[in-house]
């Protein structure tokens, strides 16, 4: 059941147009990386979902409201996770949560207070003042924040931005955490190896949707599949008898490697090893050529730009 | 649930407040000041121009609706006449003390949290905007309200210091405890909505601070005709124009829950 549905949603400021005609819709407990270089629009379609800005054009449903008609019960809904902190920064950790969980109805905030401090690992540090903390711990409080009224849908705005290895590394094994919960996640990113590692589908936003799929369906979209066959040493006559194999579509040589588009990648690839060794080649390993998810997005992107070009 | 949320603005603006040391100062010392400044100039006019001062015609005009007012006036000698008229406008002078607190304080109330980012965070949650606008206006006017009493009672204790002890029953009359009580408690409330309204319209802190001066001009305006004698403040007076800002202070807050713009406050600030 989708609890994110975007129908031809658009925003404009003036004549700029910072989101165009986006209809998506994301199932309940995906974790939905959502891709764009800078100014694609991917806060602004935040702000929208979340209900805090209305479209120009479309509408959008979240949680079962409509964001830019219902906005208080969507708010009881949602959880969101600003590019900045925006923490009190005189106020202690626990303060801090306190204030947010007060303005939710149903929430107790004692308990709740409790729970997510120390899922953040920060119950140790309650007392102490958020202006002391760290980046990486001023994140997490706000992880917290966003959490705390246990929302249904989470919307993190480029969660790790900023952040040093490590605690942008905490901040995803908090993201992986809430995965596991099941939770609906919309995370706005520009880390296309966080994307890959947290999210179950990806969208690439450049003001329009340009893609919205798996990333090894993304991949198969832009790239075809390939094989890569390991010999101990590169061989002529292995490389003419898989050249005459009627499976096999394309051949090249890189070194001692085979590279090898096939009828069916699965199917073929017994009778190819066969064939290989039974022509004197010695197999070290087989695997399929994986194309970073990096090069998927540029690609996406450089298209989109030259579209508008 | 509204009061709820509203006490929790309050609260955390409370300690907000009090944790800075410039807001503390202005809220704790500035009343002081005030009630200082304005007994050295009333001494200063006692002991060194009562003479003149009695002379000009505006005070001649603002003496005659003293006398009106109170015809026991009349059987004290000139100066002390004087005295009793400047002391007799005090209540008003006080109305000073939240509208300067509302300028330093409640102006960057929304500034503040714009540009550390906490408002987008807030404006995520369920807070309808007059309870936040309501609870940080509150959180203002009322330690403003307290120190403005504890002022008056400060400035009585001065005076009755200084001598001027038999004159306090024509200072302490029912127009007295209708300023302090009713005028100011609506001053003040008009004073930190129009700051937080202010605040939450500015483009930045300075142009906040800059829109917030007006709120001190008809304060200024209210204690210049009431010296001149141009409008001599009745009980009854008091009583319809702390009504009438009563009644204002609900209609900006309307007026301000409408202007608030969440939209561009989360669009344009950073």
């Amino acid at each position: 059941m989708a609890v994110i549905e975007t129908f031809g949603l658009s925003r404009n400021f003036g004549k700029t147009i910072a989101v165009e005609d986006v209809t998506l819709a994301v199932e309940a407990g995906e974790v939905l990386g959502f891709l764009g270089p800078n100014g694609a629009g991917k806060t602004t379609t935040i702000r929208m979902l979340a209900g805090m800005i209305a479209p120009t054009e479309g509408y959008a449903i979240v949680a079962g409201h409509r964001t830019d008609r219902d906005m208080e019960q969507l708010h009881e809904m949602v959880g969101m996770l600003t590019q900045t902190p925006g923490l009190y920064d005189r106020l202690s950790a626990r303060r801090n949560l306190q204030y947010f969980a007060s303005f939710y109805p149903s929430v107790e905030s004692q308990s709740q207070v409790e729970k997510y401090l120390k899922l953040m690992g920060l119950w140790e540090r309650r007392d102490s003042k958020a202006g002391t903390f760290s980046k990486g711990m001023k994140q997490r409080l706000a992880l917290a924040r966003a959490l705390v009224h246990e929302p249904k849908v989470l919307f993190l705005d480029e969660p790790t931005a900023g952040l040093d290895p490590e605690a942008a590394g905490e901040v995803r094994q908090l993201i992986r955490t809430l995965r596991e919960e099941g939770r609906t996640v919309f995370l706005s990113t520009h880390n296309l190896n966080e994307a890959e590692m947290l999210c179950s589908r990806i969208a690439v936003i450049h003001t329009r949707l340009l893609a919205l799929d798996t990333p090894e369906q993304l991949r198969r979209r832009f790239f075809r599949r390939q094989i890569i066959v390991q010999l101990e040493a590169s061989d002529a006559k292995v490389m003419e008898v898989v050249k005459s194999l009627p499976f096999v579509q394309e051949a090249r040589g890189e070194g001692s490697q085979l590279i090898l588009e096939l009828t069916d990648l699965e199917r073929n690839r017994p009778e190819l090893v066969k064939a290989i060794v039974e022509a004197g080649g010695r197999v070290i390993g087989v695997s399929e050529k994986q194309y970073p998810l990096e090069d998927v997005y540029l690609k996406l992107i450089r298209e989109e730009s030259g579209n508008e070009s | 649930m509204s009061r709820r949320r509203i006490r929790t603005i309050l609260l955390k603006e409370w300690v907000l407040l009090f944790t800075d040391l410039n807001s503390a100062l202005v809220v704790t010392l500035l009343p002081f000041l005030v009630v200082g400044q304005g007994i050295l100039y009333i001494w200063l006019a006692f002991r060194f121009a009562g003479e003149s001062m009695l002379a000009a015609s505006v005070f001649q005009t603002a003496l005659q609706k003293l006398v009106e007012a109170m015809p026991g006036v009349i059987q004290l000698p000139g100066q002390e006449q004087l005295l009793v008229l400047l002391l007799s406008q005090f209540n008003f002078f006080l109305l000073l003390i939240p509208t300067m607190i509302a300028i330093s304080v409640a102006t960057f109330s929304i500034v503040d949290e714009k540009l550390s980012g906490s408002l987008e965070a807030l404006l995520a949650t369920p807070v309808k905007t007059w309870e936040l606008l309501l609870g940080k206006a509150l959180a203002g006017a009322i330690p403003a309200l307290l120190m403005t009493w504890l002022s008056g009672g400060v400035f009585l204790l001065v005076a009755l210091a200084l001598g001027w002890g038999h004159l306090i029953g024509y200072v302490v009359t029912a127009r007295w405890f209708l300023t302090l009580f009713l005028l100011t408690p609506a001053v003040a409330i008009l004073s930190f909505m129009l700051g937080v309204a202010g605040s939450a319209r500015a483009k930045d802190p300075r142009g906040a601070q800059n829109t917030a001066l007006l709120i001190i001009l008809p304060v200024f305006a209210l204690i210049g005709i009431q010296i001149t004698g141009v409008v001599w403040f009745t009980p009854l007076l008091i009583l319809l124009l702390a009504l009438a800002i009563g009644i204002a202070d609900f209609v900006t807050l309307r007026a301000a829950v409408r202007l608030f713009r969440r939209e561009s406050i989360v669009v344009q600030w950073r």
